[in-house]
């Protein structure tokens, strides 16, 4: 009866992928604030507990898009 | 006896009166033959306006956005929002072309000396932001300053069609609107990635260079404005790596930056790469990796021109490395399939290298496209 108004397409958070600089291994959480590819950060690895990591990527994967389009 | 009953061949005045407004009807387009394109012109102006005000929410989302975030960074005693306004209505008047003569660096003048003083604006009211912080948030106004061109564009045409009665002129806007969404939509996307600092799309070049720099012992120092080179060795041969300064907003000078480094290095450049998102066509798969040959860079042309120009003088091949995107990909957060072709570029960036140029010799490899979110190696 009355006009919707219009709805957004949601916007979706990329994942940060980091590295760790003593056993490689990759892992990947939320984007957060001041994050960019190439720095290096002082986050604990989830494997050997060093916490000096590598961000190497900070993208959308295709789930994601696949979850919001669902 | 004539009877009005008899006018449909019936007799009870329901199917009389049907016939009637048949008749009257038929009469209407008969005699007046611009009707149906009077009931075609409501319904695209309906369609039209309805587009639009999605646009001018689109506008304002983006708008009220960029606000806030200029907000953060600015004094309490600055009129953000009256600042915001003075530099989204902001226009530049491309030069004159009757004689094209040196039209190339007139227009580099006008757009560098546009792009200096936006950033100098938005370093004037975002006193509390570094300069990686600024250039981000000069991105973000350009966004809202693209929405908000596209919505007074489409307002101007609706307008102007709705006032001289034009079917034609609203005709050939509604056949783009769906486009115009689309890159409406996108540009709302961007501020988001412009807000928080994330790599985007176009920015694929630059992290190709980056990661192909990454690790390895190098000179590293600013040619031009916005511009690194990177200096380094690879597989006896001389790299010299061209690309935007990050992780700030940037696309840099990647045309001047080559001109100064082909100059300087006299004949010893044997081959020139650039690497750039490039558009795909419907159908095509996102980050696939293309190679051919001339120079891969978008924009106003500029840096297009002085790379092919200091090439043909000097004789130097181009060869192009391109990474298929669509629009709304290009300027939104990088795509997984986008991220993942980066090794992929840099394996054939490599290959082009040992296969044509001799050890000893010197290679120019420009990775084009905005660096935002993506940092120096």
């Amino acid at each position: 009866m009355f006009p919707q108004r219009p709805q957004f397409k949601e916007f979706i958070q990329p994942l940060t992928h980091l590295t760790c600089f003593s056993c490689n291994t990759e892992n990947s959480r939320p984007f957060k604030d001041g994050d960019y590819v190439f720095k290096e950060v002082e986050e604990k690895c989830p494997k050997c507990g060093s916490s000096k990591m590598l961000i190497t990527g900070i993208y959308i994967e295709d789930r994601q898009i696949k979850e919001r389009e669902r | 006896m004539f009877s009005i009953l008899q006018i449909g061949g019936q007799q009870d005045i329901f199917s009389t009166l049907v016939s009637l407004i048949w008749l009257l009807l038929l009469m209407t387009f008969f005699l007046y033959p611009g009707f149906s394109q009077r009931i075609q012109l409501s319904y695209i102006l309906r369609d039209l306006e309805r587009k639009l005000n999605r646009l001018r929410m689109i506008d304002d989302d983006v708008r009220e956005r960029t606000l806030r975030t200029l907000q953060e960074y600015a004094e309490a005693n600055i009129d953000v929002k009256n600042e915001l306004d003075r530099l989204v209505d902001s226009f530049v008047i491309s030069p004159e072309s009757m004689d094209p003569y040196g039209i190339v660096y007139k227009l580099e003048h006008i757009v560098n000396t546009w792009e200096d003083r936006f950033e100098e604006d938005v370093a004037k009211i975002c006193s509390k932001a570094d300069n990686v912080k600024v250039k981000t948030l000069t991105n973000l106004v350009e966004v809202s300053r693209g929405v908000h061109f596209i919505y007074r564009l489409v307002r101007h045409y609706y307008l102007l069609g709705k006032r001289t009665q034009n079917v034609y002129l609203v005709l050939q806007m509604q056949m783009l609107m769906p486009q115009i969404m689309e890159i409406a939509e996108a540009y709302r996307q961007a501020s988001y990635a412009f807000t928080q600092g994330q790599p985007i799309g176009d920015g694929v070049g630059v992290l190709a260079v980056a990661k192909l720099a990454y690790g390895r012992e190098k000179k590293t120092y600013e040619i031009v404005k916005d511009t690194l080179v990177h200096e380094l060795e690879f597989d006896g041969r001389r790299l010299i790596i061209v690309r935007a300064t990050g992780p700030g907003g940037a696309v840099g000078r990647p045309g001047e930056g080559v001109r100064r480094l082909v100059e300087s290095e006299g004949d010893r450049v044997k081959l020139i790469i650039t690497i750039d998102a490039g558009l795909k066509l419907e159908g095509e798969e996102s980050g696939k990796v293309v190679e051919g040959v001339g120079v891969a860079i978008g924009g106003t042309g500029v840096d297009k021109y002085k790379i092919e120009e200091i090439a043909r003088a000097k004789g130097i091949p181009l060869y192009a490395i391109v990474i298929y995107e669509s629009i709304t990909e290009a300027i939104t957060p990088m795509r997984e399939a986008i991220a993942k072709s980066v090794d992929r570029i840099i394996e054939k960036v490599k290959q082009v290298i040992t296969e044509k140029i001799e050890e000893g010799a010197t290679v120019i490899v420009a990775g084009i496209g905005n660096s935002v979110g993506i940092g120096v190696t």
